[in-house]
């Protein structure tokens, strides 16, 4: 069978020479190649600028590889002692005390609709689902200024800030997930043979005991893919968080990385520090899940 | 499905039939009803204002007040047409609007094709295909700030920059260029990067469509044969059709609502404003909510007329199939 290995492949390169040369497999090569390296040199560019120190990165020449792995760029994200201290650690907690609960929230209720479209009759359902489908087409700009008027009416009439109110881009994100969350479980609710369920509420089970002791168990991996789904999505968001955060205390991670980019003086390797910090958990949590992820992905078409 | 084995089966208790159905109708509601709500709540009412916002004027002057604001009539949309960021000058400033079509069309196009040539490699065997299948997919699942700050250190415009480093390496530049700030070059490299980052969707799109072709099409055509090329122009494309006019319609509504990647990577500026940017601008940089909720419903608009060739073709390849 062809073998992407570039080293393998220039082998049979030269030994086919004159004789006859293997274009599939030398396209295929190529073709692997391009693409591997301008995927990966930008994380590769991303990580290894991060452990440089202020004099490699301020130097006439880009440093390809960093003589040692310098923290100076950490030290100025986490340590309060450095000269200049961005308090990351603060905004990185910010962006899990919004994720983390859009993710569970939007599980539990995505669970509830899924299981109600997948399994019981009721009038409306075409539409409710039809016209959630449609939603997720719709720009997040548009929904930007109506939110950001109606939410600060509400928050003068009860009395709670808009401004810096994570509770606020929680419910943003879950309105923007939940289409597709319902969507990607629905699909997998409909894979669960019906006779299970009519087993169960024979047994006397209700309604709420069957989804508890049948569905659930059943779909966890579904469950966990839309939790994964919801929380990279709100870890990631930029646009909502950039309109509804003002204070560098309240910025989630993104806004966080944008405000230490525009910095007077240029710090790539500390904004590459907080990107690096930023991206690993999502490519840890995409890699160990990329089974579900993928298949959500494609039957779900997730928005993105 | 579940009902007919429900009735197959005679477990339906005649009598109480309605009412057990009634009860089922009611549960389901109450599942649905707190998405139901968010959904309300947050996208179909606000969706609705912005219509309102856009016919009066509204700045954060009154936001406090809203229901008070004046109404405007046309006016907000009157200002955003003649708004010298929006309209048409010269080929060399295009303004947002058609900055925005021309951005959509070509990044989707480019971002399909990369897609394709992507998942026909993919779909050759080869050892560690798994592992390079889910490495094609970082650039799509990677945080946005990340990738796009990223790629705006590798363009830097100091000779420390990667790719000024490399092109004055092999002598095909005199002076370190400054990419993104350079006017029609910004807007090439923004449909790249879109390319770039999208890609692994309509990857992945394809890849399942092209696994799902039976393999005696091939075997046939090669028995009688055909080469490689037309293979792939007879067979592979034709079978491709759908899932990639599915996809390229998809791609594109998104792609023309998108925000956060041409606002870091240019913000905007040098030839690169877009709709979505403009109505940031409007609205939180002027503070002029209303000329901002025109511009979005103007968006809004031309996404319909997209949308109308979406559903028209799903419609159409309903009828066919």
């Amino acid at each position: 069978m062809s073998k992407p290995n570039s080293g393998e492949e220039k082998l049979s390169f030269i030994g086919h020479l004159g004789r006859w040369i293997n274009w599939p497999k030398f396209l295929l090569a190529t073709g692997l190649t391009f693409f591997l390296t301008s995927i990966l040199f930008p994380f590769y560019w991303m990580i290894s600028s991060s452990f440089k120190s202020y004099a490699e990165i301020g130097s006439v020449r880009p440093v390809y590889f960093p003589s040692t792995f310098r923290l100076d760029a950490y030290q100025e994200l986490f340590n309060p002692n450095s000269p200049q201290f961005w308090n990351f650690g603060r905004n990185l907690l910010n962006s899990f005390r919004v994720a983390g609960p859009t993710a569970i929230i939007a599980v539990i209720l995505s669970l509830q609709g899924a299981y109600a479209i997948a399994s019981l009759r009721f009038r409306g359902k075409e539409v409710f689902l039809n016209g959630v489908l449609l939603i997720y087409l719709f720009p997040a700009v548009l929904l930007m200024i109506p939110l950001f008027a109606m939410l600060s009416q509400i928050g003068n009439v009860i009395g709670f800030g808009i401004q810096d109110n994570l509770w606020i881009l929680i419910l943003t994100y879950l309105a923007q997930t939940l289409p597709v969350a319902i969507y990607m479980l629905t699909n997998y609710f409909k894979s669960i043979p019906s006779e299970i369920e009519q087993a169960g509420l024979i047994d006397g089970c209700s309604r709420l005991g069957v989804i508890w002791r049948i569905t659930i168990p059943l779909s966890i991996p579904a469950l966990v893919s839309v939790a994964i789904y919801t929380f990279m999505i709100a870890w990631n968001e930029f646009l909502y968080a950039l309109v509804f955060l003002n204070s560098s205390e309240a910025f989630t991670v993104p806004i966080k990385i944008n405000m230490i980019f525009n910095d007077p003086t240029p710090r790539p390797h500390v904004v590459m520090a907080a990107s690096t910090i930023t991206t690993i958990p999502v490519i840890i949590l995409f890699l160990s899940l990329q089974k579900f992820l993928e298949e959500g992905l494609t039957a779900g078409s997730v928005k993105g | 499905m579940y009902h007919l084995i429900q009735e197959a089966s005679g477990w339906s208790p005649g009598a109480n039939w309605d009412s057990l159905r009634a009860r089922e109708a009611r549960l389901a509601w109450g599942l649905v009803s707190p998405t139901a709500l968010v959904v309300f709540g947050l996208i179909i009412f606000p969706a609705f204002f912005s219509g309102w916002i856009s016919f009066h004027d509204v700045s954060l002057r009154n936001l406090s007040s809203i229901f008070s604001a004046p109404f405007v009539g046309l006016e907000n949309y009157h200002e955003v047409v003649s708004d010298w960021a929006f309209k048409f000058h010269s080929w060399r400033s295009w303004g947002a609007a058609i900055t925005s079509v021309v951005y959509s069309v070509v990044s989707t196009a480019l971002t399909i094709l990369v897609g394709l040539v992507a998942a026909l490699l993919l779909n050759r065997k080869f050892k560690a295909r798994g592992l390079v299948r889910a490495t094609f997919l970082f650039p799509y699942v990677a945080p946005i700030v990340s990738v796009a700050f990223g790629w705006r250190w590798i363009l830097d415009p100091r000779k420390s920059g990667v790719l000024n480093d490399l092109l004055l390496r092999l002598g095909a530049i005199q002076d370190p260029q400054a990419y993104l700030s350079t006017r029609g070059l910004a807007l090439i490299l923004v449909i790249a990067f879109t390319a770039w980052r999208y890609f692994p969707f309509a990857m992945l799109m394809i890849l399942a469509r092209l696994q799902a072709i039976d393999g005696a099409l091939y075997e046939s055509a090669s028995v009688d044969g055909a080469t490689g090329w037309q293979q792939f122009r007879y067979i592979t494309i034709p079978e491709l059709r759908y899932v990639l006019g599915a996809v390229f319609m998809l791609r594109l509504i998104w792609t023309f609502n998108k925000f956060d990647d041409i606002f870091l990577l240019t913000g905007g500026g040098y030839g690169t404003n877009v709709l979505p940017i403009l109505t940031y601008q409007f609205s939180f940089s002027s503070f002029d909510f209303g000329k901002g909720a025109a511009t979005a419903m103007i968006l809004l608009t031309i996404l319909l007329v997209f949308l109308a060739l979406y559903v028209g073709f799903f419609v159409r390849r309903g009828e066919a199939a």
